[in-house]
């Protein structure tokens, strides 16, 4: 059986070139610069910034994005896009605020209620996969629409009444805390890293980034292709379902916005970092550092005490420095807008 | 192949566009019949609301229900997700269809989507009661079927909470406020209120303000950045919403502060009044969403029926600030669980909680 050609998206083929062995080269250098001068900055401005419980702020903050940052880069490695990480993390946000103890019904399923909402996030992410390789409908679409669908279930779970959880193990993770942070920042962590290795040593990470670079290579060397996207896809979901719980234990709640901001904000700090939109480059670790730009950006402004009505565009200003100061070194990262 | 040059081309487009504008400005008002001969039994209720995912649009249309049920009708219930667009579109579905006696309480999503609705509305002669939004120079008095515009002072609830806080930090200290979505004319009153309320509590310090967009989770990250940054300064947090309010709350408990910090926040959404009744927040105001629901529908039909007749609706009625509760831990019990009182929905009784005609 021959794999389906057909379906490539981003044909962007380009010449295979030779890539350095270690993850991080020495032309990927540009965000962790970026994020080294920025922080350095605001330090330097700031004593408030630069103190070790603002620090800690910083990382707990950045936990959720970093999750759902996580899951987004396998997406973006492929040369697809997603948009379903709101509609599936208000979903799984609503399903475990209903499934561990709470102040709707009676369930108090713990850690496989948690696991479930997880699950739930996974199967919507396997539902955008399938969209895309069985209906060829683009992953744009596909993820949008799904979002809409993780946003319908999760009103219908809501039913007018918000979810409160009293689960003490859920609670904990967001005020517990190990070596100054708390339980979120680690397993923001732990995620990255298993991202991060299953990028590196896995057959599903090698065929994302595969995909994402030449797709119509890989096909015609004779990999069936559709069920690797279904599975990073998949994988996305489970991410995003992930996120979901955190911001469920962060807020105490299941809210329907649980996931609000986060598909814009997670293509951005992935980006940031350098995973590329056109697929084949970047990676978990360019994205972790993406986030991190974001997120000590945010907390920074505040910090110096920029007014409100001031930060959005300063923001956006120098995240646009940062990412064009980033691929000077690069001038081949401009493709997308080519 | 001909080709026309640029210019003319240009001109003969505009002129087309100009005559098909001037084709549909022509369509003259279709409404039919007087306003008051609707049999009551043929009124149809429709209530439209951004979406049913938030506690306070959930009650809005539970209330609409409930009047729609003391006078043995059904209400259609519309959510637009909080999508302009989708809000129009779900208008025209409505305006196509049989309009005689069609009554719409309707939340627009933002103040420029308040003209089509209203314009479109008056067309086709459905009787209009719209809520929140609308553009300034908009009136309900240049239009027949567009009873009225009902919305809430923001300056006076920011200001009122604002009060409400300082007492509870002993009339002096340092406060943090939480903004809205900066460009609304809600966070803009709410925040102007606050203001005024320091204005005359000199010895209140607004120590530092953050846009937190009206969203619970970005205040919880914006008041943990706020804690670490003035510390033990902050004895208030002034919130512009209550969702703010809770996720200012959950940042208190997650810092190990929790009840050292006296919170406020409006809209009276069921857990902020949970919170108040737990003593963990000081106070909120509330407009009342179910009677929101109710009272414009009441308005319409009793407009449509005939019980009420225009000319008696003064202009003063017919747009203006309706009443607002400041709820705190003495008051909270009545407001625990929403509820309407069908006596509030009677003809002769639609407008009592006016507060005050629209500035």
């Amino acid at each position: 059986m021959t794999p389906p050609a057909e379906d490539t998206e981003d044909t962007a083929v380009v010449a295979a070139r030779p890539r350095p062995r270690r993850a991080v080269s020495f032309r990927d250098a540009g965000p962790t610069a970026a994020l080294l001068v920025i922080f350095v900055g605001f330090a330097a401005w700031s004593s408030q910034f630069r103190s070790i419980d603002n620090v800690q702020n910083i990382m707990d903050a950045a936990a959720v994005l970093a999750v759902v940052t996580c899951g987004i880069t396998f997406v973006l490695m492929m040369g697809s896009i997603d948009l379903s990480a709101a509609g599936v993390m208000g979903a799984s946000a609503l399903a475990v605020a209903l499934l561990v103890e709470n102040n709707r019904n009676g369930n108090d399923l713990g850690l496989l209620g948690i696991a479930l909402a997880v699950l739930l996030g996974a199967a919507l992410g396997a539902v955008s996969g399938l969209a895309l390789v069985l209906l060829k409908v683009p992953s744009f679409m596909t993820t949008l629409g799904v979002s809409a669908i993780g946003l319908g279930l999760a009103t219908l779970m809501f039913g007018g009444v918000q979810p409160n959880i009293s689960d003490k193990m859920l609670e904990s993770w967001a005020t517990e805390r190990i070596l100054g942070f708390t339980y979120l920042t680690w397993i923001a962590a732990g995620c990255v890293l298993v991202g991060w290795l299953i990028q590196r040593y896995t057959r599903l990470g090698r065929y994302a980034f595969a995909i994402g670079g030449a797709e119509e290579v890989l096909a015609l060397s004779g990999v069936k292709v559709a069920p690797y996207k279904v599975a990073v896809f998949t994988f996305a979901g489970a991410f995003y379902g992930l996120g979901g719980v955190m911001v469920t234990s962060q807020l105490g709640a299941g809210l329907v916005q649980a996931g609000e901001g986060y598909d814009f904000s997670a293509i951005t700090a992935a980006v940031v970092g350098g995973t590329l939109l056109t697929g084949g480059r970047g990676g978990v670790l360019h994205s972790a550092i993406g986030v991190l730009l974001i997120m000590v950006l945010t907390n920074g402004l505040v910090q110096v005490g920029v007014s409100p009505y001031w930060q959005g565009g300063v923001q956006g200003l120098i995240v646009v420095a940062a990412v064009a100061a980033a691929v000077i070194p690069q001038r081949r990262r401009n493709q997308v807008v080519k | 192949m001909t080709r026309i040059s640029r210019p003319l081309a240009a001109v003969f487009g505009l002129s087309l566009a100009a005559t098909a504008l001037t084709a549909c400005s022509e369509g003259s008002s279709t409404a039919s019949g007087d306003a008051g001969s609707c049999d009551p039994g043929d009124v149809k209720l429709v209530g439209q609301v951004r979406n049913e995912s938030n506690p306070y649009e959930a009650s809005w249309l539970d209330g609409g229900d409930a009047f729609a049920e003391s006078v043995d009708l059904k209400q259609e219930r519309l959510t637009y997700d909080g999508d302009s667009t989708k809000q129009q579109e779900q208008i025209r579905q409505l305006l196509a269809g049989d309009t005689e006696c069609l009554v719409m309480n309707v939340l627009p999503n933002g103040d420029s989507d308040t003209t089509p609705i209203v314009k479109g509305a008056d067309q086709a002669g459905a009787y209009l009661v719209t809520q929140w939004n609308k553009p300034a120079d908009l009136k309900p008095t240049d239009y027949d079927r567009w009873i009225s515009h009902i919305t809430y002072n923001g300056i006076e609830s920011g200001q009122q909470i604002g009060d409400a806080l300082f007492q509870a930090i002993g009339g002096s200290g340092g406060i943090i406020a939480l903004q809205g979505v900066l460009d609304t004319a809600a966070a803009k009153d709410r925040f102007a209120g606050l203001e005024a309320a320091l204005a005359e509590n000199p010895e209140v310090t607004l120590l530092d303000q953050q846009a937190a967009n009206f969203s619970r989770a970005e205040a919880l990250d914006v008041t943990k950045t706020l804690l670490t940054k003035h510390g033990d300064s902050i004895k208030g947090i002034w919130a512009a919403n209550d969702d703010m309010a809770l996720g200012a709350l959950e940042a208190l408990k997650q810092a190990g502060m929790k009840g050292e910090v006296a919170v406020v926040g409006i809209d009276a959404v069921p857990d902020a009044l949970t919170a108040i009744e737990d003593g963990t927040m000081t106070a909120t105001v509330s407009s009342d969403g179910a009677w929101q629901g109710g009272i414009g529908l009441a308005i319409g039909y009793c407009v449509a029926t005939g019980e009420l007749d225009m000319a008696d609706v003064s202009d003063e009625d017919r747009a203006f600030y309706a009443e607002q509760f400041l709820i705190t831990d003495e008051n909270v019990g009545d407001f625990l669980t929403p509820k309407t009182d069908p006596s509030e929905f009677e003809c002769d009784k639609v407008f009592d909680r006016v507060a005050g005609p629209l500035s």
